[in-house]
């Protein structure tokens, strides 16, 4: 029993073998299919991973684009500008500027209203506009605030409101010379003026953050203390005649470095929307005039140099000329025949007239051609306007051009090419950067010197003469020599009744004509002072002698005692 | 055979602080640095400002009020005086150097 026990203890595991082996053959079938899935799946999941890297690597999504491009949007940061002397006129300063989250910003309504409080001149409704759009990571709330404004928007406690530090123009004088130094954009790019001039053709580096310009100051020509005497007197001018704006001039005849150049009302650089309002326009060169009887300055300097006349030859000027429908007459009349040099000092338009038509159109306007004031003109603060010329040049036009009528330039073309008549006939071109010693342009002598030293002569006779029109402007000492112009405004359809524009051309000191003073007021009215007269020699010519009191010294004119002067 | 793997070992080891060493050195150096750079940025930062006040407290048009209230007028003609002159003025009376006392001890 016990064996076959055995046996069967033995033998029994052999009954079934089949079932055993099925099993465990099962087992080692299913292993393989376990294990290839196993394999399969972590192979899969590590693929998906490595598309997903791949497809993060290559394909960029877009908001992730807008948030890094956005903060990194490119400022420009500038080289200074300084005055002749070094003096600063404008300069980058760091300052904080505000951004803000939408995505993070919990409560816009009342982020808008407390940035309200700091920013008065929010746009609530915009600024709500654009934090309601929550896809976006970057929205500039104000760029270039002042420090104390920001930390008055950091102590509000919003979430979401940040600040980058930016660079921004500061104009450390104000709105002085301001028509000439332009103004930039809230990303620091030049928009006029000198400011321009420094993008197109100094050069401006691209910044992602307030880093400072390492580029040379630009050093322009002008003189901060010329040109704040300049527009110190032009302001007292403006309240004194009560005009409706003033412009003024002063320009090296050496060198054509314009010194100071002013027209008011003033532009300030640091609001960049002043250029709006076209009273503020800079009527030094953006505007052209009708500038009057010192047109006769170039009128006479042509028949002198032509050879025409002397300035001692006399013209008979008591008849009136007759051009067209139009009767030329004297403001000044005397009732005599007058010299040349009489002419000019009394302002004759009778004479001006005869010169011109002695000379014939040709003549005429070939000269005016040479001087540079029939062609269009530039500065390095950009283009002057152009002159608006008479389409024919008949009878007619030769006799008003004479005068200044009926030829509109604006005036710093006319003082570039008045500055050519004491500068032994050169003319510079006006610039308003500072001239390199030893590079200047060798330039054409349009008139000889001759005439030069009678035009001299002429200027300071019509400032010394008891009759002169330009006494007013005299300055013992500083030999002033000057002409007046007194023009009708011209509006549309012909001219204003009562509206002049009164100007003095001045020069300094006569015996060797350094510096050129041009001034004009518009629309002065008549007041006590200049016994109810609107004329040039009642108003712009004391302004010139004033301005002139104040400029020589700092210009290092050396003044003569009285009694040398004559 | 076990001296050269002892040394070998502790050159390992020795290489290894000094690397240690050098890379935290360099990143303090770099640290320095960019402490240094910010603080030369900061500084020019300031400078621009410092000019940019000096020259708006030194314009004209804030200067001329202030000179004309203590009596100050720009010059006139027969105020200036060429180097001959001066001379000539010299020789007749020596210049009282006290006169500008006055001013300087008021304010």
């Amino acid at each position: 029993m016990r064996s076959r026990a055995d046996s069967l203890a033995i033998t029994e595991p052999r009954l079934n073998p089949q079932p055993i082996d099925a099993s465990m053959s099962q087992t080692r079938r299913r292993a393989p299919f376990v294990n290839a899935t196993l394999l399969g799946g972590t192979f899969l999941a590590f693929a998906s991973v490595a598309a997903q890297l791949l497809s993060l690597g290559l394909t960029r999504p877009a908001e992730i684009t807008l948030a890094v491009a956005e903060p990194v949007a490119t400022s420009f940061s500038r080289p200074d500008i300084i005055d002749r002397n070094g003096r600063l006129l404008a300069t980058d300063v760091e300052a904080p500027s505000v951004f803000a989250d939408p995505a993070i910003i919990l409560d816009r309504d009342e982020v808008v209203e407390k940035l309200a409080t700091v920013l008065p001149d929010l746009e609530a409704d915009e600024l709500r506009r654009v934090l309601s759009d929550k896809t976006r990571r970057f929205v500039w709330i104000r760029r270039g605030v002042s420090p104390s404004v920001a930390q008055r928007i950091h102590d509000l406690g919003l979430p979401g409101l940040s600040f980058r530090p930016e660079l921004r123009r500061a104009y450390p004088v104000g709105a002085l010379a301001g028509h000439v130094l332009g103004s930039v954009n809230v990303d620091n790019k030049g928009m006029s003026g000198i400011e321009k001039f420094i993008d197109e053709n100094v050069g401006v580096d691209p910044v992602h953050s307030a880093t400072l310009s390492n580029r040379a100051p630009v050093r322009l020509s002008l003189d901060l203390g010329v040109q704040h005497s300049l527009e110190d007197e032009l302001d007292t001018a403006v309240r004194r005649y009560h005009t409706r704006g003033a412009a003024g001039l002063v320009l090296d005849i050496k060198t054509g470095e314009i010194l100071a150049s002013a027209s008011l009302p003033r532009a300030d650089p640091g609001r960049t929307q002043a250029g709006a309002d076209p009273l503020v326009t800079d009527k030094v060169s953006a505007g052209t005039f009708e500038l009057g009887s010192v047109f006769k300055t170039l009128t006479v300097a042509m028949a002198l140099d032509e050879g025409l006349v002397t300035p001692n030859s006399v013209l008979d000027v008591r008849e009136p000329l007759q051009a067209g429908r139009y009767t030329i007459t004297d403001f000044h009349g005397t009732g005599r025949p007058l010299s040349v040099a009489e002419i000019f000092t009394h302002s004759s338009n009778v004479g001006a007239g005869m010169l011109a038509l002695q000379a014939g159109p040709q003549r005429m306007k070939g000269f005016l051609d040479k001087l540079g004031l029939l062609q269009p003109m530039s500065t390095e603060a950009g283009m002057i306007s152009v002159p608006q010329l008479p389409s024919r040049w008949d009878r007619t036009e030769l006799i008003t051009v004479s005068y200044g009528h009926g030829l509109a330039v604006a005036p710093l073309q006319f003082a570039a090419a008045a500055a050519a008549l004491f500068n032994n006939g050169a003319r510079m071109e006006p610039t308003y950067l500072k001239a390199q010693l030893g590079k200047q342009p060798a330039a054409n002598k349009l008139v000889t010197p001759e005439t030069s030293r009678q035009m001299a002569r002429l200027f300071r006779l019509n400032v010394m003469d008891a009759d002169g029109t330009g006494k007013r402007a005299d300055v013992p000492g500083y030999r002033v020599g000057g002409k007046t112009g007194t023009a009708d405004l011209a509006s549309a359809g012909g001219y204003e009744s009562k509206a002049v524009i009164s100007s003095f051309l001045g020069a300094f000191p006569m015996d060797d004509p350094r510096y050129l003073t041009f001034v004009l007021l518009f629309e002065p009215k008549g007041t006590t002072e200049t016994g109810g007269q609107r004329t040039a020699s009642t108003n712009a010519a004391p302004v010139t002698g004033r301005l002139i009191a104040r400029i020589a010294a700092q210009l290092g004119v050396e003044p003569l005692t009285v009694g040398a002067t004559q | 055979m076990r001296l050269l793997n002892l040394a070998a070992f502790c050159f390992a080891v020795a290489s290894a602080l000094l690397l240690y060493g050098l890379n935290y050195d360099t990143r303090r150096l770099e640290a320095s640095v960019q402490a240094q750079e910010r603080a030369a940025d900061k500084a020019r930062s300031d400078i621009a400002i410092l000019k940019a006040e000096r020259s708006h407290l030194s314009r004209p048009d804030r200067i001329d009020p202030l000179a004309r209230n203590i009596g100050l007028l720009p010059p006139r003609p027969d105020q200036l005086a060429t180097a001959a002159e001066l001379s000539e003025l010299a020789l007749e009376q020596p210049i009282e150097t006290q006169s500008g006392r006055g001013m300087s001890d008021g304010e």
